[in-house]
C-alpha cells in the first residue's frame, strides 16, 4: 500500500478574520499549504474538506479555487476528527493512482461569524430530548463524562488542570498561540465555571482561522525534493453522536480502537512515539485520550499528565503547538494536529519549541461529543 | 405509573420538543406522566424513540412504560447557559439517567447541587412544555 506524504502545511489568519468567510479561510490554507510543498495549485487532482458552513464543501472549495476537474473528492464530516479520517482515503486513492496531490483543508469563523439559530422543527428528533435540557454543548457534555471519570477512577480536577497547565507551556513558546502567559493548576480551578467539573480554562478557545495539509504520492514528493513525512497508519470509529447519553461508556472512547489499529499499521509500539498531537478541545479529551491510546493503564490518566510528562522537557511532548487550549480552536482543530506533527517531523523548530530527533509523530482527532476519534501516525522516512 | 405532571407552558422559554415520528407515543405518554421506552420482541429495549430495532432491525418496535426511576449515571452542574430561556436558572443541573429498564436518558436534575452523587436514586416528573409535550425532569428519590 502506498504511504502518502505530508508535503505542506499552512494556517490561514487565526484568531479573528472578521472580513473572511470559512471558504476565504480554507483557501488561503491551501495555497499558502501548496507553496509550502513548493507546487502551485494546478499540481492539485484531489480535495477533501470538511467542517465550513457547506453541505458540499469539496465541491464549494473547488470552485472557488477553479481546480481543474479533479478526481478525487472527499467531504465526510466526522467533525474534529474528519482530517485525519481523510490520511486513510487519500491513501487508498494514491494506492489506486487517483489522485497525486491532494489538499485537504478547513476553514472556520467560528468567533465572529454568524451563530446558528435552528428551530427543533429543521433537526434530528433527538434534540427534542436533548435541546430542552439546556445542555452547553460540547462543554457540558464533555463535563459530564469527564465527571463519570473522576467518579470510576478517582481523577481530580487538579489533574484535569494539568494539562491546560502544560500546554500553556508550549503555546508559551509559540507566538501563533493566542494564549500565551503561563498559568498555574490554581489558576485553571479559580477560573470562571462552565459546567462543572469544568472551568474556563479546562475549555478550548474559539477562533476563527483555516488549515489545510498537502498530501503527495511517494513519486510526487521526490520529484518535489520534500522531506519525506509519511502517512504510515490510520484509523477511525464513532461510538455515539448527538447525545452524549448515548456514548456507550463515558470513560472510554474510540480511540481504544484507532489507537491500536493505526499503531499496527505503522509497526510501531509507544516507545517509538517521540511526539503526540492529542485533540484537546476540552483537558478531559486529551486525558482520556492518552488512556485510550494505550500511554498508561486505563484509569491512570491523571496520573500520567501530572508532573509535567506532556511539558516541555517531558517524556511524551503533547500539543507542542498550545493545543485547543491554548493556540487556536476554530471548531474542527484536527487539521492543526496534523500540522504541529509534521513540522516537529520536520524539525521546522528551535530551542526547546524542537522536540529533540522526532521520527514519528501521532495525531489525534476527536469528533462531535467525544463522538468521533481517528488516529494518525506520522514517520519521517531516514 | 403515573407521575406528577407540572405546568409550566406560561413560564418555559427555551426550546420545546416537536413530536415527529417515532418519537410521538414517547411524547403523547409525558403528557399523562407516563415515561416510555421502545422494547423490541427480540428483547431490546431503547430511548430515544426510532423506527428502527437497534438490535434486529425490526420496525416500529412498541412501546412500554417504564417505572420511571433510576439513578444518575453522570451528571454536571451548568453555569452557562446552553439554550434560549436558560439564562435566568443556572446553575441548573443536567444529568444522564439510567433507567432502571436500562435506556439511558438525558434530563435535567431537579435537585441540590451539593448533595448530588453519581450512583444516587432518582424518580421522575414531568414539566409540561406545550400542548403536545411534557419534559422528564428527575428528582432525587
Ligand atoms: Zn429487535
Amino acid at each position: 500500500m502506498a504511504e502518502p506524504i505530508l508535503a505542506g502545511v499552512a494556517e490561514s489568519e487565526l484568531g479573528e478574520t472578521p472580513d473572511r468567510n470559512w471558504l476565504d479561510n480554507a483557501a488561503i490554507a491551501t495555497v499558502r499549504a501548496l507553496e509550502d510543498a513548493g507546487c502551485s495549485l494546478a499540481d492539485v487532482d484531489g480535495v477533501a474538506v470538511a467542517g465550513g458552513n457547506d453541505y458540499m464543501p469539496a465541491l464549494v472549495l473547488s470552485e472557488y479555487l477553479d481546480l481543474d476537474e479533479p478526481s478525487f473528492l472527499e467531504g465526510t464530516e466526522i467533525g474534529g476528527s474528519s482530517f485525519e479520517h481523510f490520511c486513510g482515503h487519500v491513501r487508498d486513492a494514491m494506492t489506486r493512482g487517483e489522485a497525486d496531490v491532494v489538499v485537504v483543508a478547513y476553514g472556520s469563523t467560528g468567533k465572529t461569524g454568524p451563530g446558528r439559530d435552528r428551530s427543533l422543527e429543521e433537526t434530528h428528533p433527538v434534540d427534542g430530548f436533548v435541546r430542552p435540557t439546556g445542555l452547553f454543548r460540547p462543554p457540558g457534555a464533555y463535563a459530564m463524562a469527564a465527571r463519570r471519570h473522576m467518579h470510576e477512577y478517582g481523577t481530580t480536577e487538579e489533574q484535569l488542570a494539568e494539562v491546560a497547565v502544560s500546554t500553556r507551556e508550549w503555546a508559551s513558546m509559540n507566538p501563533k498561540a493566542a494564549q500565551q502567559d503561563p498559568i498555574t493548576v490554581d489558576d485553571v480551578l479559580e477560573s470562571r465555571q462552565i459546567a462543572e467539573p469544568f472551568n474556563l480554562l479546562d475549555c478550548c478557545l474559539v477562533s476563527d482561522g483555516g488549515g489545510a495539509v498537502v498530501l503527495v504520492s511517494e513519486e510526487k514528493a521526490r520529484e518535489l525534493g520534500v522531506p519525506e513525512i509519511a502517512v504510515a497508519g490510520v484509523a477511525s470509529t464513532s461510538t455515539h453522536r448527538q447525545d452524549i447519553s448515548e456514548m456507550p461508556d463515558m470513560t472510554t472512547t474510540g480511540a481504544a480502537v484507532t489507537g491500536p489499529n493505526a499503531f499496527a499499521q505503522a509497526g510501531i509500539t509507544h516507545d517509538d512515539v517521540d511526539v503526540a498531537e492529542i485533540y484537546d478541545s476540552f483537558t478531559y479529551t486529551a486525558l482520556v485520550t492518552l488512556e485510550d491510546l494505550g500511554f498508561c493503564e486505563k484509569g491512570a490518566g491523571g496520573e500520567f499528565v501530572s508532573g509535567g510528562t506532556t511539558a516541555p522537557g517531558g517524556e511524551l511532548p503533547m500539543n507542542t503547538q498550545g493545543g485547543g487550549l491554548s493556540y487556536c480552536h476554530p471548531g474542527h482543530f484536527g487539521i492543526f494536529v496534523l500540522i504541529e506533527a509534521a513540522r516537529q517531523l520536520r524539525g521546522d523548530y528551535e530551542g526547546d519549541r524542537q522536540v529533540d530527533d522526532a521520527e514519528v509523530a501521532v495525531a489525534h482527532g476527536t469528533g462531535g461529543l467525544l463522538s468521533s476519534s481517528s488516529t494518525v501516525v506520522l514517520r519521517r522516512e531516514a | 405509573m403515573s407521575a406528577p405532571v407540572e405546568d409550566r407552558r406560561e413560564s418555559w422559554d427555551g426550546p420545546v420538543p416537536v413530536p415527529t415520528g417515532a418519537t410521538v407515543p414517547f411524547w403523547e405518554g409525558t403528557l399523562e406522566g407516563d415515561l416510555r421506552y421502545q422494547e423490541c420482541d427480540c428483547g431490546n429495549r431503547q430511548l430515544y424513540p426510532r423506527a428502527v430495532c437497534t438490535d434486529c432491525g425490526a420496525e416500529d418496535p412498541p412501546f412500554e412504560e417504564s417505572e420511571g426511576v433510576g439513578t444518575i449515571y453522570t451528571y454536571t452542574v451548568c453555569h452557562v447557559p446552553g439554550e434560549p430561556g436558560f439564562a435566568d436558572r443556572t446553575p441548573y443541573i443536567v444529568g444522564a439517567i439510567e433507567l432502571a429498564e436500562g435506556p439511558r436518558l438525558l434530563a435535567l436534575l431537579d435537585a441540590d447541587p451539593d448533595v448530588l452523587e453519581i450512583g444516587a436514586s432518582v424518580a421522575v416528573t414531568f414539566w409540561r412544555l406545550s400542548d403536545e409535550a411534557a419534559m422528564p425532569v428527575f428528582v432525587p428519590e
